[in-house]
């Protein structure tokens, strides 16, 4: 099976001899991005570096101190924590959410379904909600004590006294399932576009060869929609490395710090502990390593070019 | 290898009316069993997705003492709106929403213009700097927020600009994912004869813009649109860094601390939940086609 070769060649579209206003006018038009690029973008950036290197509680002037914050990042066992945590995040949402979304779409796009908008829109739902919503709703459901799973699985099975939110593990789980429910719609979405523009033709050639569904699956479905699979994953692990609302809004880190995010790192080193500094190294940190590994995906899976 | 940003096709209007071949998925006959087993799997994600709502809206008119009764009562009875009441009475709800609603909807009526502008000069001309100048847009979506939160907040604050109104629009007007959906969609729906006749016709290269292009883009407009003013309504992080006055406080940030205050007020924060998300879901609901085809667009090429 292949796929049609990419057509690169940037195509400008309109391209005549022409006035100056006109090949002025783009630049016009981009400008307004990057100004607002400039001052909120490259700006903060750039202060960011500035002030990893100082000591700051965020009055007077900040004490230069070199590299010591990132020396004691990486002594730092709660960073430690925060990253590892942020680690499993990404794991979920690229291999537990993402083939979740795939799967999804691939039974909503069986032929004759029936419904399918109405499923699409459903599942999609969560997208649309507060984070804020959802989080409290959720530990509502999810409470030791009057939360309605352990009153489900008190009516059923007895016990029932699980504490979903309070023990490590099951912590990280119900942030991951949240993740879940909240982002797997949305990614169907993707997929469900990505599997409706494979041509039929493909499909015949492989039902004419007696490809089975599984081959027909990896032969002909998982190359084509290639691209979008790309874009997903990159998307997701952006989205998932620098998860805050979720455990910030669900767990509050907890229990200790084992569902602590980077993100709910900083925040926390920044706003509660006027460790200024500190925490623009700690977002450093993150910046670099996420930065890096989407540009790295970026040019292997080439997304993203005019 | 084809990639998402990479495939051009100069087709027009592939993108808008993209016929989505409803008909022709990948599945053979696979007999009632299996039907059946498609439809009960999907029917229970689909409660999965909509009882955690389904309890909120129900648990938001019962009174306190009902909300966590076992097993759950669909219906409240006996039903009550005192929850609405004391929420609306007792709590500055009514300055949360409109602090919300006015900043997203600011935002994201600057955003469409400013997206659909650059969206346009990535599209249609060529110039000097394109590539380079478009990899910079782009990979400003993997910079995370959390490297850019403590500078931004200290910047905001020491220029003395760290108003809602300002704050929580004028940074993101212009989102580097706007300008890519916008993008892809003018190379795939506006043809490059329109642009040409406009010009022979002695428009100039904003008149084009404002009367050619901006027209025929209303569709994806509108998707971008609803998805900006979600993204604006419900973002959480920055909001809470930046605002301190609890009469300037989101709706996200008025749930949070009607929440965190000492005896957990679910009988307000329900009705609050329920109060916040109606004018996403019905935003929704009524641009729902719109949104799910244009956030596609852009990585699937018609």
């Amino acid at each position: 099976m292949t796929i049609p070769p990419p057509t690169a060649a940037p195509t400008g579209g309109t391209a005549k001899p022409a006035g100056k206003r006109r090949q002025l006018a783009p630049y016009a038009f981009i400008a307004p991005f990057y100004v607002l690029y400039t001052l909120f973008m490259v700006v903060p950036i750039g202060t960011a570096v500035y002030l990893s290197t100082t000591e700051w509680v965020g009055l007077g002037t900040p004490d230069f101190v070199g590299l010591r914050n990132f020396a004691n990042l990486a002594r730092d066992t709660s960073f430690h924590k925060a990253l590892g945590n942020s680690l499993i995040y990404v794991l979920v949402s690229v291999f537990v959410v993402v083939p979740a979304a795939l799967l999804i779409a691939q039974a909503l796009h069986t032929k004759g379904l029936r419904a399918r908008d109405l499923f699409r829109i459903t599942f999609f739902l969560p997208m649309v909600l507060s984070p804020i919503v959802i989080a409290l709703v959720y530990s509502l459901l999810l409470d030791r004590d009057y939360g309605l799973l352990n009153s489900v699985l008190r009516a059923l099975f007895g016990g029932g006294n699980t504490d979903w939110l309070g023990d490590p593990t099951l912590a990280k789980v119900s942030v991951g399932f949240v993740i879940l429910w909240r982002w797997v719609g949305y990614l169907t979405i993707f997929f469900l576009a990505a599997l409706q523009a494979v041509p039929k033709e493909r499909y015949e050639a492989a039902e004419l060869d007696g490809a089975g569904r599984l081959r027909t699956f990896t032969a002909v479905t998982l190359p084509a929609i290639r691209p979008v699979t790309a874009f997903v994953v990159v998307t997701s692990f952006i989205g998932a490395a620098q998860l805050f609302d979720e455990p910030y809004l669900i767990t509050g880190g907890g229990p200790g710090e084992e569902t602590l995010s980077v993100a709910m790192f900083v925040y926390r080193a920044a706003f509660e502990r006027q460790q200024f500094g500190y925490a623009a190294a700690a977002g450093l940190v993150l910046f670099v390593i996420v930065f890096g590994i989407s540009q790295i995906l970026n040019r292997l899976l080439s997304i993203g070019r005019v | 290898m084809s990639a998402p940003a990479t495939e051009r096709t100069e087709r027009p209007a592939a993108g808008a009316a993209r016929p989505t071949d409803r008909r022709t998925g990948p599945r053979r006959r696979s007999g009632i069993p299996g039907r059946l087993a498609l439809y009960g799997t999907l029917t229970v994600l689909a409660l999965v997705f909509v009882a955690p709502m389904v309890w909120a809206v129900s648990g938001s008119f019962k009174p306190r003492g009902d909300i966590f009764e076992y097993p759950p009562k669909l219906l409240p009875d006996p039903a009550t709106l005192d929850n609405f009441r004391s929420l609306l009475s007792d709590q500055p709800f009514w300055h949360w929403f409109a602090v919300s609603v006015v900043t997203a909807g600011l935002g994201t009526a600057v955003a469409v213009f400013v997206c659909a502008m650059a969206g346009f000069a990535f599209a249609k001309y060529r110039f000097a700097g394109k590539r380079l100048l478009f990899n910079v847009m782009f990979s400003s979506l993997s910079v995370p927020f959390a490297v850019i939160v403590v500078p931004l907040f200290i910047l905001v604050v020491k220029s003395g600009l760290s108003n809602p109104w300002f704050a929580l629009t004028v940074p993101w007007v212009a989102p580097a994912f706007g300008i890519f959906m916008m993008q892809q969609y003018i190379i795939q729906s506006i043809p490059d004869e329109i642009i040409e006749a406009a010009r022979i016709d002695g428009a100039g290269e904003f008149g084009i813009f404002l009367r050619v292009v901006l027209p025929l883009l209303r569709p994806s407009l509108g998707a971008l649109a609803v998805w900006q003013f979600l993204q604006s309504y419900n973002s959480f992080m920055w909001p809470l860094v930046l605002i301190s006055d609890v009469d300037h406080y989101t709706l996200p940030l008025g749930l949070n601390i009607l929440f965190r205050a000492e005896q957990r007020q679910f009988d307000l924060v329900l009705p609050g939940a329920v109060l916040a998300s109606v004018p996403t879901i019905l935003v929704f609901l009524l641009l729902r086609k719109q949104l799910l085809e244009g956030l596609s667009t852009g990585a699937v090429k018609g």
